[in-house]
């Protein structure tokens, strides 16, 4: 049921990004992107119930796989960017990032739900609070990258002279740079906030084995990076160095949140969360568990 | 005994007349309505209304000929005579169309010409010079040039040198609240572009030249602060957009003076327009990071191509022109089949009326109100249910363009019809023997 929720959403997606990539050709086709917003909340509200049914039907442990992380991330993604529109009404933005909810959402589709195996965690609202917030920064940190990729495009437009298309359809560049250092910097908050929860839940439940996870170091790296270029943009950088910056950092989130997936026990974060015996190693992944999917 | 009339356009434009003869038939304001008035009064008019901008003076009159037209330029100038062009019915319609959607301008898609036909109208309207008629050609002509401006993008892209500089600073900046804008050198060129950017809201304007007064009487002249020349490195710092239009012979800013000047604004983006000839600007500033330079040549690039652009949208506009043109024929021709309508249930409620009461005279005392009450709506329901088909067959005919059938039901009835549908157009459809063009409406 949740799959073919999820499918229906997919298409909607497919639609309202078509809305919205119309609406960048054509900008005199404003009913593109108007209808393009709709489609993309009607998207928003079918993907979250997908989500709500998918956790009664294999409870939490779906959101600890690789599919799991990427059906969140793309809801989250969505839901930021209709959110963000809402602040700053760039209709141009969407026909960037409704195409990244589509690529993240992509795999999923063709997966099988859930992991078949019991929670022993997922109860915990801390939990549930560290998986949304750690997505929801990375989702904020992948709409900075499509306005960054905005900004390239609009830069390389006005710098190199070229008065075409893109230079009448793309926003101007302050605006992009503005916008995508304030993704970066709402994300960092966020992603803050998951990280202390999350290390708080680490060390009471792994106690000592916590910070030798190949996905906390991930984590903070990660952290350390965005929390960089908070400080960069308030020393002065801003512009094409900034745009460029925001572009590597989350092609680092991507590859390592998959990569890091992709090695079975590579990572405690699976989902099993028994408490460790104090003094003993921490538990092994289950067999046939997937490579969990939050960053 | 009635009058047909039709509708005239007698005018000159920037295409026909040089401006020493615009000028001297323009009008404006009370002279104009005067003159309008004068136009409405003469012999064989019946509405007037008069386009009167610095690039063409057109009389629009809906008259018997002409003539009233046409004196309105001679009377003024009479060398305006070998320059006049004129258009009538149809013809005319379609001229008013495309100027109102700015396909007739001298930068075809600009947006001022709405707003001057709409004043003309208003000022005849005002002068009483425009009646029923004019109101629906001027109101038909309004929402052609809305549907052309959002149909086409006919007036997207800049068409002037400040119009482009204003587009390069919005893409650069967005708005310039809380940014100075700096004007170096006191060229024509770069004042008009300071005052065109005063539009994104500029914080303030600053001006510089080598030489004071010019520099003082430019900062007046555009509302902005003049500086001494001495501390041009110091507003460099502190402006956002810098216009150069100078006279030196050299560039007056350097690729050095602008690395000096980026490290001391901590690399905030700074946009240069060089609008002089030989450039003021070194073309090797673009080069810096954060530093967006453009020449003349640079802007002329973009004037030219959207004019290319503007031509294109042009033809897309002028499908709708003469979409609108053929709407608005079948709007008068649908009008003109109302009057025989108008004149038929007049006629037959009167015959109603009439027969009702010689039969109500004839009853006398016998028929109590009620009676007499339903004699009475009885005679109106024979009307009613004998002239159902007929109205119906009319509007159906009208909306199809057809004029036989009011004319038909005119002569059989034995109705004065005073209005005919024009004829002019469907003069190869139906042969000869009509009289020809002819007037929504007639004296």
């Amino acid at each position: 049921m949740s799959l073919e929720l999820l499918r229906i959403a997919a298409a909607l997606y497919l639609v309202a990004t078509a809305g919205f990539v119309l609406y960048f050709a054509r900008p005199r086709h404003r009913l593109a992107a108007r209808f393009g917003t709709w489609l993309l909340g009607f998207a928003f509200v079918v993907h979250g119930l997908s989500i709500g049914i998918a956790c009664k039907e294999f409870g939490g442990l779906e959101w600890f796989t690789l599919r799991g992380g990427f059906v969140l991330l793309a809801w989250l993604l969505a839901g930021a960017y209709l959110l963000m529109q809402r602040i700053y009404p760039l209709p141009s933005v969407g026909a960037f990032v409704t195409p990244m909810v589509l690529l993240v959402l992509a795999p999923t589709l063709f997966g099988e739900g859930g992991s078949g195996l019991t929670p022993v965690a997922t109860s915990r609202p801390a939990l549930t609070f560290h998986i949304v917030s750690a997505l929801l920064g990375v989702a904020l940190f992948g709409i900075a990258f499509g306005v960054a990729i905005m900004y390239l495009l609009q830069e390389r437009e006005v710098k190199g002279k070229h008065f075409g298309a893109l230079f009448s359809r793309l926003p101007p560049l302050q605006s992009l740079d503005t916008l995508s250092s304030r993704l970066v910097r709402l994300g960092f908050v966020v992603f803050t906030g998951a990280l202390l929860v999350g290390s708080g839940m680490a060390h009471r439940v792994w106690q000592g084995a916590w910070w030798s996870d190949p996905q906390q170091l991930r984590s903070v790296l990660i952290w350390l990076l965005y929390g960089a270029m908070v400080q960069l943009r308030h020393s002065g950088w801003h512009g094409r160095r900034y745009a460029k910056l925001t572009l590597v950092g989350f092609v680092l989130v991507i590859v390592s949140m998959v990569t890091l997936r992709a090695v079975p026990g590579a990572t405690l974060h699976t989902g099993t969360y028994a408490p460790a015996v104090r003094g003993a190693p921490p538990a092994p992944p289950p067999q046939g568990t997937p490579a969990g999917g939050t960053p | 005994m009635s009058q047909q009339l039709e509708l005239f356009l007698v005018g000159l434009s920037h295409k026909s007349a040089p401006i020493d003869v615009r000028e001297r038939v323009a009008l404006s304001g009370e002279d104009l309505k005067a003159a309008l008035t004068e136009l409405k009064a003469m012999d064989g008019v019946g509405e007037a209304f008069v386009v009167s901008t610095c690039n063409r003076v057109e009389v629009f009159v809906q008259a018997a000929g002409e003539g009233p037209a046409r004196h309105f330029f001679t009377s003024r100038a009479a060398q305006a005579t070998e320059h006049l062009y004129v258009k009538q019915g149809a013809e005319a319609v379609r001229h008013l169309f495309r100027v109102a959607s700015s396909l007739d301008s001298m930068v075809v898609g600009e947006q001022q010409i709405l707003g001057q036909v709409k004043e003309a109208y208003g000022l005849a309207s005002a002068a009483s010079a425009a009646g029923g008629f004019m109101s629906r050609l001027c109101n038909r002509a309004f929402v052609t040039a809305k549907r052309v401006r959002t149909e086409t993008e006919i007036g997207r892209g800049a068409t002037s040198m400040s119009q482009v500089a204003v587009d390069l600073v919005a893409k650069i900046f967005g708005d310039l609240e809380k940014r100075t804008v700096l004007l170096v050198g006191a060229g024509k060129m770069g004042a008009l572009s300071a005052k065109a950017l005063k539009v994104l809201g500029a914080d303030s304007v600053l001006v510089t030249n080598r030489s004071p007064e010019r520099g003082q009487a430019l900062a007046d002249q555009v509302g902005g602060t003049f500086r001494p020349w001495e501390q041009l490195e110091d507003l460099l710092v502190e402006a956002a957009v810098v216009i150069v239009s100078t006279g030196a012979p050299t560039y007056v800013l350097t690729q050095e003076l602008i690395r000096r000047v980026m490290k001391r604004r901590r690399h905030r983006d700074l946009c240069l327009i060089d609008l002089a000839v030989p450039r003021n600007v070194d073309p090797a500033c673009a080069e810096l990071d954060e530093v967006y330079a453009y020449d003349v040549d640079d802007m002329q690039k973009v004037v030219s191509a959207n004019h290319e652009a503007r031509r294109g949208e042009a033809v897309r506009a002028e499908a709708i022109v003469e979409a609108e043109v053929r709407a608005f024929a079948q709007e008068r021709e649908t009008r003109a089949a109302l009057p025989v309508l108008v004149e038929l249930r007049r006629w037959a409620e009167q015959v109603a009326r009439d027969e009702a009461r010689k039969t109500l005279s004839r009853a006398g005392a016998s028929l109590d109100e009620r009676g007499r009450e339903s004699v009475e709506a009885m005679a109106q329901a024979i009307v009613k249910k004998l002239l159902h088909a007929p109205t119906y067959r009319l509007k159906e005919a009208a909306t199809q363009g057809d004029v036989d059938l009011p004319g038909a039901a005119a002569a059989l009835f034995g109705l004065e019809q005073e209005d005919q549908p024009p004829r002019a157009r469907r003069a190869g459809r139906h042969a000869a023997a009509r009289p020809a063009a002819s007037p929504e409406k007639t004296k």
